[in-house]
């Protein structure tokens, strides 16, 4: 197959081919794994780190902003080199040898960077959410009689989380195009899958080619779904904006 | 600590390596290649936006099209796109070049979505009085709408600088020696010292990244687009658009009742 007067001959074998195919089904998984693990710590991570924020105890509220202002201030690619090359050697000494003859150890690190990286994004987009609640809504949990924590679990959160939707959204799926970062520090995901192909075979086209397609279908299929939940929660959305009029 | 000072004292090598004898390396790379590439991805960036909102369907769809298939690749897979592609079609590129192009097409879509969010931010009735003076389509735009959008869109265009010039962090895969690389080189070298390379790595990037999102901080405070503390989550929901989808996809979604 020629066109277009490359020096390439596309080959749509290789792709299908064992060990390859292999090798692109356990990086297909293991980016869903990462991508949908660090969606879940980061969120639980940055929701606390929000509510660290808002609180009114320094105490609480100006490590959150430390937190915040590193992690934004860093590319995310340095705190996955650093869960990977640095933190280890942090650690005392016995935990040291076991993670470095861990073998799976470069997955782990990779869930830990993403979650750092995107926990504080996350944290700055429910804090605007938080920060956007009524004063209203709050005195009225406080009126029925809720403590602070009830406050945030039954009142403060469920509306945050609402208005937020879109923007934690795209976050996310920020968060699954960065997955393919894990390959700097070798977790065998699906980019560094199609490396390893191009490095053993020198065609690295094809692979790149259907990775890709993967990596904007599967952006487009969450970017659908989180219109939907939208869609489906938006009755709330409007009630919330004409009673804040 | 004294390594880190030792490595704190050796900072004119994290930022620009060997300079007037050598290559340029370091912290000076990542931001030559991020004013670069947001330079070029401005020029495509306008194009692009512009042409999203254009009034011909096939301009429009094949504007978006573009746009919604970049903002949905990862860069890394971008930046291996060029790498791979670019040899293919005969055009062997020194490697920066290659990460300069390979970031600009990243920057040209995402700039292109905050152009046309600028633009349609102008109120209507501008495009409208100027073209009831007897402006052409272009003259309206060139004259009246592009200068109040640019206004609008100055906080967005820093704040993307920032996430851009984080970015440029990524091109060291492909064996740009940027301050990454520097760091990684560093600590390879010295296995001893690597927590103070890391450390000297994170400031680099930090004092850029904060000078950038305090500037983009202040800009907003002075242009009063959008206060930073009295952010309204239900400009949030304008994010929609920002979603890579197709304008036509969205439209069955949203309008479906």
């Amino acid at each position: 197959m020629k066109f277009l007067n490359l020096r390439y001959e596309f080959d749509w074998g290789i792709p299908f081919r064992e060990p390859f195919l292999g090798w692109l089904i356990t990086g297909v998984k293991l980016t869903l794994l990462i991508a949908a693990v660090t969606a879940v710590t980061s969120l639980l991570l940055g929701t606390l780190i929000a509510i660290m924020r808002v609180s009114r105890f320094k105490l609480l509220n100006i490590p959150a902003k430390i937190y915040v202002e590193t992690v934004r201030n860093i590319p995310g690619l340095f705190w996955l080199l650093f869960f990977y090359f640095v933190f280890p050697q942090l650690l005392p000494f016995g935990l040291t040898d076991v993670l470095n003859q861990y073998s799976h150890y470069s997955i782990i690190a990779g869930i830990l960077g993403l979650t750092v990286d995107n926990s504080a994004y996350v944290s700055d987009i429910v804090r605007t959410g938080i920060i956007g609640i009524p004063r209203g809504h709050i005195e009225a949990a406080v009126s029925t009689g809720l403590n602070r924590i009830q406050q945030v679990r039954y009142v403060i959160l469920p509306e945050a989380f609402r208005t937020i939707l879109p923007p934690l959204g795209t976050r996310m799926i920020h968060n699954f195009k960065n997955s393919s970062l894990c390959m700097a520090i070798a977790t065998p995901e699906l980019t560094w899958a199609t490396q390893q192909v191009e490095s053993i075979t020198f065609r690295g086209l094809e692979v790149t080619f259907l990775a890709t397609i993967f990596y904007i279908g599967l952006s487009m299929i969450m970017a659908m779904m989180i219109i939907r939940l939208e869609r489906r929660w938006k009755i709330e959305i409007t009630s919330i904006t004409s009673m804040r009029e | 600590m004294e390594f880190l000072l030792e490595q704190l004292a050796n900072w004119q090598f994290y930022l620009i390596g060997a300079y007037p004898k050598g290559a340029l390396t370091g912290l000076v790379l990542n931001i030559v290649l991020a004013v670069l590439s947001i330079v070029i991805g401005l020029f495509f960036g306008i194009i692009f936006g512009l042409g999203r909102i254009s009034c011909r369907r096939y301009i429009r769809h094949s504007c978006g099209l573009c746009v919604d298939v970049v903002r949905s690749t990862p860069l890394l897979m971008i930046i291996f796109w060029f790498y791979f592609f670019l040899p293919v079609v005969g055009a062997r590129l020194p490697l920066f070049w290659c990460a300069v192009i390979s970031l600009s097409v990243y920057a040209a879509a995402y700039q292109a979505e905050i152009v046309r969010a600028g633009v349609l931010a102008v109120p209507m009735g501008q495009m409208e009085a100027s073209l009831s003076t007897g402006m052409t389509r272009l003259q309206a735009l060139i004259s009246v709408i592009l200068p109040q959008a640019f206004k609008l869109m100055l906080p967005s265009f820093v704040s993307f600088f920032n996430s851009l010039f984080k970015s440029t962090s990524t091109v060291y895969i492909i064996g740009i020696v940027d301050l990454t690389r520097t760091g990684i080189i560093i600590s390879q070298l010295k296995p001893n010292r690597i927590f103070a390379a890391y450390i000297c790595m994170a400031i680099g990037f930090w004092v850029v990244c904060y000078a950038l999102s305090l500037a983009a901080r202040i800009l907003e405070k002075k242009l009063g687009i959008l206060d930073y503390e009295s952010y309204k989550p239900e400009i949030c929901r304008e994010d929609l658009v920002l979603l890579p989808l197709p304008k036509t996809v969205k439209r069955f979604l949203v309008s479906r009742k």
